[in-house]
């Protein structure tokens, strides 16, 4: 697994812990990480994935659904999951803020073999680490 | 006093080429996974 997911477009190294059941991985800086990709991969190489966190730095935007979301390149944004967290960054909507949030981007529903994982999915916000 | 300008010049063009671009991105990515052997 840890080949395979080294492999994939953007990825500089991958930590696998086996006796935690824990994968860390660092993007390149290039910012070609695709994290629907990495889970698809995952699933590719045999092992199912129950939970992916993310550490992402963007604006704050409005999608074009109408739903608060971390912008981080021109194209490309995570939606969040309305919470107590993502309430706080309402009134960043828009404003040259640059926000680190570290958040849940896919969690395995219990009961389910495989979970759903096409894309959009959405940001449950855990932290916000820093806003400048 | 253009030459001084000049100088001035140099030391913001060299300390824009040193200071990193902060860029919006994925810093981290962290799973738990099951079934691995």
């Amino acid at each position: 697994m840890k080949q395979h997911l080294g492999r994939q477009a953007g990825v500089q190294n991958v930590e696998v812990s086996l006796r935690d059941g824990k994968v860390d991985i660092v993007p390149k800086e290039d910012g070609q990480i695709d994290p629907t990709k990495l889970l698809k991969a995952t699933y590719d190489s045999g092992v199912s994935v129950a939970e992916m966190d993310v550490t992402a730095r963007g604006n704050i935007v409005k999608n074009a659904s109408g739903d608060l979301a971390l912008r981080i390149a021109p194209n490309r944004s995570f939606a969040f999951v309305p919470n107590e967290q993502s309430k706080a960054l309402e009134a960043l909507v828009d404003s040259p803020t640059e926000v680190t949030v570290r958040g849940q981007l896919f969690k395995k529903p219990a009961g389910k073999k495989k979970a759903d994982t096409a894309p959009p999915m959405k940001l449950v916000i855990l932290e916000v680490q820093k806003k400048e | 006093m253009g030459s001084n300008r000049a100088v001035l010049l140099i030391v913001l063009c060299g300390t824009m080429a040193i200071v990193p671009v902060v860029q919006a991105q994925i810093k981290h990515i962290e799973m738990r996974v099951e079934g691995m052997t």
